[in-house]
């Protein structure tokens, strides 16, 4: 018989684990259980293309904890266990292989999965999915002998594998039907130096280009696409990430347009007693209020905390999202806050914009990088609602600080005259936050 | 209902970055557009329609959609302009 609360929580990536983690520290009597597919938990996979990129020496460095962390922290992980329906009214989980798991509060954190190319060819051997460790390890020997790689599509992880596969040695191409890099979150004139830096390292592109097919005997020996065929003997299938809510439908918990759960402040889903974490739930984009699906692993990470608080008999809330952004793409780093202009522009948001090209460091210190920093703001209120840039140094802690900025609703005389910290080897005398802003004053007075 | 919604929501979506994509490729790279197969109705109907109406009415029909912003408290989103 069952002393405490029992806890199923249903994924082990970093909202499963945060979950756990956060239910048995609220509740030091509760019994929490973690149902995983996979054979690991708590190991970081966006550090996987840093791995194949040869700047991380071994997949174990990825791992958080071993094995017997989360025994002694009183988690019991069923690792490749698959959980194959949820009963809502009985309050049991089915497990493959007949077995029923009673709960008193569950969370769902089911992650995602990669939207699959419908073309032909797509079953083919040599089409590498990067999202678990293990079979990140075989496809890390896999690529010691491929010598052409094709990525489909240039989304983060897409650059990221682009900028690996070069560090490599791999002569790399990009398929992608957009016009530019990372097009659906970033914009043009912020990708240019990127597209720059890795052309640099050799890096193909094919913009404006759609897959057609696989083609191969078995294994793909290369790429049909709209402009001609690419030989490769391995392709990394980089699509756009969509939740994977199935068992969440199936037993009818309820879904938002986006595909993810719906949830409110307290992650908990349209069941009582039932949470959701991570890239399966949706959450609100608060400029916009345009609720919002698959973003990073910290807001994954800081969702199971909620999550698993709440299922452990706390109150925590977690707050709408400004998604503060930044990653390394060549020899480049971006990044940004709530809305670019492509975006801003989509959606029909109005917007006076600043941009400003500024430097890292003093003029006259070594290895001084340029900086272009771009600002959208409100045209009535004057707050900020979206930011962009492109570097090489000095990006996420921007990135950062524009997302509290927009948070705290920070004008752009707020930005255009703010206090910097000027220290000829960290920062130069002009911050360029505030000529970007200084830059939008001058467009508003015309 | 909630397949209507995504459906609509996916096509929307798409459509709008598409049109979006296509004016910045033109204005900060002269490339033309993103490729692929388009629908009349999203890209010729909708998307022009779309950006004409105002951004308070925009803004009311984005959050008329079921979703977790309906069931979260309200924050700071400009709500008004055009």
């Amino acid at each position: 018989m069952a002393l405490g609360t029992r806890i199923v929580v249903i994924g082990g990536g970093a909202g499963g684990i945060g979950a756990a983690g956060a239910a048995r520290a609220t509740d030091g009597d509760a019994e929490v259980r973690v149902f995983t597919e996979f054979e690991d938990v708590g190991y970081s996979p966006c550090g996987i293309p840093y791995v194949h990129g040869g700047e991380i020496d071994s997949f174990e460095r990825l791992f958080l904890a071993d094995k017997q962390t989360y025994e002694q922290a009183g988690i019991d992980v069923r690792y490749e266990t698959r959980v194959s329906g949820i009963d809502l009214d009985r309050r049991t989980v089915a497990v493959e292989g007949g077995q029923s798991e009673p709960f008193d509060r569950l969370i769902i954190a089911t992650g995602f999965e990669y939207e699959r190319p419908e073309v032909p060819g797509s079953d083919l051997g040599g089409l590498y999915y990067v999202k678990n460790i293990r079979q990140a390890m075989e496809w890390d020997r896999v690529l010691d002998q491929a010598r052409t790689a094709v990525v489909v599509e240039a989304t983060p992880l897409g650059l990221e594998m682009l900028t690996a596969l070069a560090h490599r040695g791999i002569e790399v191409h990009l398929v992608d039907p957009r016009p530019w890099l990372l097009a659906d979150v970033a914009d043009p004139d912020i990708m240019a130096p990127v597209e720059e830096s890795l052309t640099d390292l050799g890096v193909k592109f094919h913009f404006r280009t759609e897959v057609q097919q696989f083609i191969g005997d078995g294994t793909v020996r290369s790429v049909r696409t709209s402009k001609g065929d690419i030989p490769a003997d391995v392709v990394v299938v980089c699509t756009h990430k969509r939740p994977n809510n199935r068992l969440a439908a199936e037993a009818g918990i309820k879904l938002g347009s986006t595909g993810g759960m719906i949830v409110n402040e307290r992650m908990e889903t349209s069941a009582k007693g039932v949470y959701g974490a991570g890239d399966c739930v949706e959450l609100p984009h608060e400029v916009t209020q345009v609720p919002i699906v698959a973003l990073t692993g910290s807001h994954a990470y800081a969702q199971g905390k909620v999550a698993g608080s709440n299922a452990g008999g706390g109150d925590r809330r977690y707050q709408p999202v400004y998604v503060p952004w930044g990653m390394v793409a060549g020899k480049k780093m971006i990044g940004g806050a709530s809305l670019g202009e492509t975006l801003a522009t989509a959606l029909g948001v109005p917007f006076v914009m600043g941009v400003a090209e500024g430097i890292s460091r003093a003029r006259y210190y070594p290895e001084v990088q340029k900086l272009r920093v771009k600002l959208l703001f409100d045209p009535h209120s004057r707050r900020l609602i979206g930011a962009q840039m492109v570097g090489g140094e000095g990006i996420k802690e921007r990135a950062d600080f524009l997302g509290v900025a927009i948070k705290k609703h920070a004008t752009v005389e707020d930005l255009a005259w703010m206090e910097n910290v000027y220290s000829p080897p960290i920062g130069a005398l002009n911050e360029p936050i505030a000529l970007a802003a200084q830059d939008c004053l001058a467009r508003l007075r015309g | 209902m909630s397949r209507l919604f995504r459906w609509l929501r996916g096509n929307a979506e798409r459509y709008l970055l598409l049109a979006s994509q296509e004016e910045m490729a033109r204005r900060y790279l002269q490339r033309e557009g993103p490729v692929g197969r388009q629908n009349f109705f999203w890209r010729r109907l909708f998307v022009p329609v779309y950006r004409v109406l105002p951004w308070g009415l925009r803004r009311k029909i984005m959050s008329a959609m079921p979703g977790s912003h309906r069931q979260w408290s309200r924050g700071h989103a400009p709500r008004r302009r055009t």
